[in-house]
């Protein structure tokens, strides 16, 4: 008599996905792009401490000089919160369904013995690894290049916080834009327009509309004075309300739980077609 | 996974518990000078202070005596020196060195007729000869005694103003001013008496003021009684609660000046006598280009119950303002090094 194997579990099954996609993933020519925006703010890091080094004050506010400590929470805001972390969400949660579809291997996953959410899960689990990897190391780089060793014990719990929720950025950015890969057929271009239009305009509207937005959660928990570089920004500054910390984390943990939750039920429920 | 993704993992994960690790050691060894700010209510010495401050003041000495402007401020009227010297030589306390941060608070009715009933203390935290000041206390015809296990050194004025205490409370952390108040300061922080930490209010403007190295926060009544307003303008003014006054001192001077007014019509109010005065001083100061960058610096804000102005003061115009008040512009410090002398023209080449 002979038996039949028995499937993996969901979470089994998430994991294996998980090894397979790792390595995919940060081999991948998207990793190169990944690698050029995390580095350009350690390479302006370097270039900033250059220049305090050889006695030249690198930024000014108002006239007055500004230290290390300041210029990196300007380059949280204006490098990681409001151009990495999206950037990233996008192109890397929207391509977790889609890019199996481009190249026509969604098939070989779909007929593995494995729940097909367990292979979205996956390759989010594999997502928030390769990416986290990457921008919290260029994180810890710029920060001990731009603050003074004497400077850290002041300012580590915001870099721990700046850690933190950079992570969880990425975890909810991501999240969100699996579900749009898994549910739409363009999901770069939603996710796009949802990162650069939605959320710009929203977080600069006054009224209700930014808590329909991860930047205004994620902007919550920053513990960095907003920069005022131009009229946008100061506008949303003025117009900031900033929600308790917890409720951001809540929130944001919803994000992730409930997206990935739709997500797995799109990608359960949707007939994927392949082009021939 | 292959052998190039677990090297990236491990590099990866390493710069990242590398960083973390050196950041909680650094942090640990400087005794995580933020977690307090973060986590509740500004310094930890408010648990001195009495539950009735109405005014509470923070100067963070050390980083004042440092900052640039400092230096330059003293090099350009270094007139406080004889002074500080005397206070050294009697005290063993050198200002600029020894003293960390002061903390300063009056409780009580300020208003009241005698200092006594205003109750003035302050907290410093340094570097102390506890032995050298207790001798000083002892010679200027002072008593010492013993305060629930802590030596109050006492010293009365002749006209019997004001009986005036000194203790030793924690190492390196003295308090000083009426008796009363240090009694009031010692009892308070064993919790045998009510401290500032149980004033909700308080400690709420403390934390909101407590990231510049210098801050006031005062009731409005407070200050309008001790500062002697002209009552013209007093009766002017829209009912205002509190006032919180924010510096941070470094290369130049940033400052905030925040309201509580009442309710939200008379913070409305306030705003349009703030922002009327501005006009003003633009108007008054328009052809002067050296407060044109102090004027363009000034931000009126705030909503509801609070108005706030912030503004910012470069090293350059400190630089020029002193420069228009010192003749012969920004003297050098008479520490400073001479400038070298020209070089000597060479010798004409000997003719043969």
């Amino acid at each position: 008599m002979s038996t039949r194997p028995v499937p993996p579990s969901f979470a089994a099954g998430a994991v294996r996905v998980f090894g397979l996609s790792l390595g995919e993933m940060l081999w991948s020519r998207r990793t190169v792009f990944l690698l050029l925006v995390t580095g350009a703010p350690v390479f302006l890091a370097l270039v900033a401490r250059v220049v305090q080094g050889s006695g030249v004050v690198p930024v000014r506010l108002n006239g007055a000089a500004v230290d290390g400590g300041s210029i990196f929470g300007m380059m949280i805001w204006v490098f990681f919160l409001r151009f990495i972390v999206p950037v990233l969400g996008v192109f890397y949660g929207t391509s977790l369904i889609a890019d199996e579809v481009e190249e026509r291997t969604l098939t070989y996953l779909f007929t593995r013995p494995i729940r097909r959410g367990a292979v979205l899960v996956g390759k989010y689990l594999a997502y928030i690894v390769s990416t986290t990897l990457v921008v919290l190391p260029s994180v810890v780089l710029v920060y001990f290049v731009l603050v003074p060793l004497g400077q850290v014990a002041r300012t580590f719990l915001a870099f721990a916080a700046d850690l933190g929720l950079l992570a969880l950025g990425l975890a909810a950015y991501g999240a969100l834009f699996a579900l749009v890969g898994a549910a739409l057929k363009r999901p770069l271009v939603s996710g796009l327009v949802f990162v650069f239009g939605w959320e710009q305009i929203a977080l600069l509207v006054p009224g209700y509309l930014k808590r329909f937005t991860v930047a205004h959660y994620v902007q919550g928990l920053v513990p960095h004075a907003m920069p005022s570089e131009g009229v946008a920004t100061l506008l949303q500054s003025v117009l900031r309300d900033n929600p308790p910390a917890l409720v951001c984390i809540l929130v944001l943990a919803a994000v992730v739980g409930v997206t990935l939750w739709l997500g797995v039920k799109a990608v359960e429920s949707r007939e994927y077609v392949l082009d021939q | 996974m292959t052998k190039p993704t677990r090297l990236f993992l491990f590099v990866s994960g390493g710069i990242l518990a590398a960083g973390l690790g050196t950041g909680l050691v650094a942090a640990y060894v400087g005794g995580f000078q933020n977690l307090s700010l973060l986590a509740a209510s500004g310094p930890d010495e408010l648990s001195y202070l009495p539950s009735d401050a109405k005014v509470v003041g923070y100067a963070n000495v050390r980083e004042l005596m440092d900052s640039e402007l400092h230096q330059k401020l003293q090099a350009l009227t270094p007139r406080n020196g004889n002074g500080l010297a005397r206070f050294q030589e009697e005290t063993g306390v050198d200002v600029s060195k020894d003293v960390d941060y002061v903390l300063a608070a009056i409780g009580g009715d300020v208003s009241a007729a005698t200092p006594e009933q205003g109750r003035p203390l302050v907290i410093a935290r340094g570097r102390f000869d506890n032995v050298r000041i207790e001798g000083l206390v002892r010679s200027k015809g002072g008593t010492v005694e013993d305060f629930k296990g802590v030596r109050l050194l006492k010293v009365s004025e002749p006209s019997g103003a004001m009986n005036m205490a000194l203790a030793f409370v924690e190492p390196g952390l003295i308090a000083m001013g009426a008796d009363a108040a240090v009694r009031q300061a010692i009892d308070g922080h064993r919790g045998s008496a009510a401290n500032a930490t149980g004033n909700a209010e308080l400690v709420r403007l403390v934390k909101d003021a407590s990231d510049g190295n210098l801050w006031v926060v005062a009731r409005f009544d407070a200050l309008s009684a001790a500062g002697n307003l002209p009552a013209g303008v007093a009766e002017r003014l829209p009912a205002i609660n509190w006032v919180t006054l924010t510096g941070h001192v470094n290369g130049g001077i940033r400052a905030a000046v925040r309201a509580e007014a009442r309710d939200d019509a008379a913070a409305k109010n306030l705003r349009d006598v703030v922002q009327g005065m501005l006009a003003l001083a633009k108007l008054q100061t328009g052809q002067r280009t050296d407060f044109a960058a102090i004027m363009d610096s000034i931000e009126l804000g705030g909503d509801g119950k609070t108005v706030s102005l912030a503004l910012s003061i470069p090293i350059e115009v400190m630089d020029h303002l002193a420069s228009l008040h010192t003749p012969g512009g920004l003297r050098p410090s008479p520490d400073a090094p001479q400038p070298p002398a020209p070089p000597q023209a060479p010798e004409p080449p000997a003719v043969p």
